[in-house]
This record gives structure tokens, sequence and C-alpha cells, in this order.
């Protein structure tokens, strides 16, 4: 999944940041899977909030490495695992 | 016009019904009954009798949300111009439709269209499931949650258990009835801030017992385990673990982070445990001394 179809997607569900973390509740039309429920750390939950349909790829592993001191190849990797966990999450909703 | 008004989870709700339609309530709601004229009700239900309810089922567009299992369809949400439409199903008879309902867009006015279903004729518009279904738009309408949980009060302290079902709420709660505490409910509670916190309060059960209020103090998920032990949760694990056992229609956005809103102030203000335990009294002790 890439980064625009993400953003696409991220109306699928609820969120609310509850510290630097973020809690996020899929939107259903039925009880079926109503308590599955998914949590971000830190990272995750700054990536989410940049992916909004205007920030490349290559701005947010730019911002990752400024926000979180990390070099480009750990940035990368992390953006890397969260499009896979949260390509999961969507799946699964 | 006949009313009935209740006083649930502090909720005042006004049942309303033009002279000629007898209104009842089943026996669980009998002791939420107060007396008096309440021109302050939170929300009005009023009844109009119908006797055949057919299903004038809108296109499928417009249903935005079911419950239903394998066995049993529970109800239909539909979305209308000005707020809800709900079909409620009669739990005897697959399909039937037991009560129509409509809800306003600003959540305060029930109509509810029923045929008699007492043994003096009276219509009970507040029949399974659609009783819960008119406290669970309370608590989207009002700073509030239902949550599937017992809670107990033990002297001072409020406490809560949550879990999925077979956890052991009940067991729980009994458990620390027989070291002395009070039962609040062992099944559904509805939590509400108050001046100095959160509250806890009992809810109508298809049983009788009286309206029953607690502080709230700690809040546990509990789950059994081979001995007992405790963990605290913090940020985004205590909101999301509290959250899994909330009651939820999650087909509207702003309902949920209505409710997310109202958890994250819960736990950022009271403790959340997670209890493995095992069904012995030693589990009172147990959490006294480690979740406090």
């Amino acid at each position: 999944m890439t980064i625009k179809e993400l953003f696409t997607r991220k109306n699928q569900f609820a969120t609310r940041n509850v510290g630097p973390e973020l809690v996020l509740v899929p939107l259903r039309n039925n009880v079926a899977d109503m308590n599955e429920l998914y949590t971000m750390n830190e990272s995750g939950s700054f990536i989410w909030e940049l992916i909004d349909g205007k920030n490349t790829e290559e701005e947010i592993v730019a911002a990752l490495m400024e926000q979180f001191d990390v070099d480009e190849r750990t940035a990368r990797e992390d953006l890397d695992e969260f499009i896979g966990s949260v390509s999961e999450m969507i799946a699964k909703s | 016009m006949n009313t009935i008004t209740l006083s649930i989870a502090g909720f005042k709700i006004k049942l309303l019904s033009e002279a000629g339609v007898k209104i009842g309530v089943e026996e669980g709601y009998l002791p939420f009954v107060i007396s008096g004229h309440h021109e302050d009700a939170d929300i009005s239900i009023k009844t109009i009798e119908k006797k055949h309810l057919t299903g004038d089922y809108l296109s499928e567009k417009d249903l935005i949300f079911e419950a239903k299992d394998s066995h049993l369809k529970y109800y239909s949400i539909f979305r209308e111009d000005q707020g809800y439409k709900f079909f409620i199903y009669n739990q005897e008879g697959p399909n039937t439709i037991q009560q129509l309902a409509y809800l306003d867009e600003g959540l305060t006015t029930w109509t509810v269209y029923a045929g008699p279903s007492g043994p003096g004729k009276e219509i009970f518009p507040l029949l399974y499931p659609l009783g819960p279904l008119v406290l669970y738009y309370l608590t989207v309408k009002f700073e509030a949650i239902m949550i599937h949980a017992s809670g107990i009060l033990d002297g001072k302290k409020g406490r809560l258990f949550t879990g999925f079902s077979g956890t052991g709420k009940s067991t729980m709660a009994n458990l620390w009835l027989k070291s002395g505490s009070s039962v609040i409910n062992d099944d559904r509670l509805i939590i509400r801030a108050a001046k100095t916190g959160f509250v806890i309060h009992n809810t109508p059960m298809f049983y009788a017992d009286s309206p029953k209020v607690a502080p709230l103090h700690t809040i546990n998920l509990i789950k059994h385990a081979q001995k007992n032990e405790v963990t605290r949760l913090n940020g985004a694990n205590a909101v999301s673990g509290l959250m899994a056992y909330c009651i939820q229609h999650s087909y509207d956005q702003g309902y949920i982070e209505h409710h997310l809103d109202f958890l994250a102030g819960l736990c950022s203000q009271l403790p959340v445990y997670e209890v493995g335990f095992t069904p012995h009294l030693e589990i009172v002790g147990f959490i006294k001394t480690y979740a406090v």
C-alpha cells in the first residue's frame, strides 16, 4: 500500500491521541469484532499525522530523521514497518 | 397524556403516551421509576400504539448498523433525514419486528411504535433490546459510557472489573461480596463524571434491583490466570484496553471519538490495572494490596 492509498483509508478509523501515542478504532456497521482496537507508539502516531495526502514518503522520512534523531536507513525502516502494520490493520477492518 | 419518569444513572427519562394508550415498564425498570412532574427530563420517549409492524425496509444504502449473531437479529439502524430509524426485532421470532423507533438528530426525542405486550395490555416502550439502546444513546449525548463490567464498593473505594464474557466479572463481584463489600452490579455499569471524580451506576436488569451508585477509584481488566498477578496499564494501552469492553456502535466516528475522549480523561485520573486471578477469596486481599 502506498502513502496515498493509506491516506484515503484514514477515515475508516476514529482516533484519539493519548499523550504521544494514538488509539485507533475501526469504523464498522455491525457488532462483529467491536473489541478490536489498535494503538500506535510515538513514532507511529507521528507518521499517522504526517500522512495527510500532501507529504511524500521522502518528506516523511526527513521528518522522522529530524524528530527522532535517527539516520535515514532507520527512518525508512520505521516507515516501511509502519506501512506494513497499517496495511494489515486496514485489511482486517 | 400519560407519563412515567425514570431516573437511570442520573439521567431522567420521560415516557409519554396519549390518553387511551397504556404504557408500562418491565420488572427490572420498576425500581427506577420516580414520582412527581419532571419538566427537566434529559430525553423523552413517546409511545404510539401500532399493532401490526411490517418491515418497511429502506434501501440498503440507508442501513448503517445491525446487531445480530448467528441465531438472532436484534436491531437494524437506518439513517433518516433528521435522525435515525430503528427496527427492533422480536427475540422469539426471526426478523419479526417488535418495535419501530425513531430518534431525532439531537438524540433527545424518541418515538416508539409498538403493540401491547403486557398482561394488562400495556405497551412496554423499553422492551429489550430497545431499553439498552436508549441508554447507549444517552452515553453518546452526555459525558458517560456504558461498559460490560461488575462494580463493587469496598468501604470507601469503588472498584470496577471488566473483561470478555466468561472472564469472571460476576465471580469477582461475588468474592468481594463474601468479603463484606457491596455489589453495585455484576454485569453492566454506566460510568459518569461527577463533581468529586467518577461514579459507577447500575442499570435496569431483567430482575428488580434498586438503583445504586458508588464512587470509582480503580479500574481492573480481568482475566483467568494460574496465579494472582497485576500489571499497571498506562497511556494508550489503558484507554484501548478499557474501550474494548465498552458498549459501542462503531458506525459513527464522532460517537467513538466522544467516548475515547471520555475514557482518556478517565484513564488520566484513575489507575487502570490488568489483573490475572484465580477464583478464590485471596484475590480480594491481593487487589487491595497491589491494585490500589
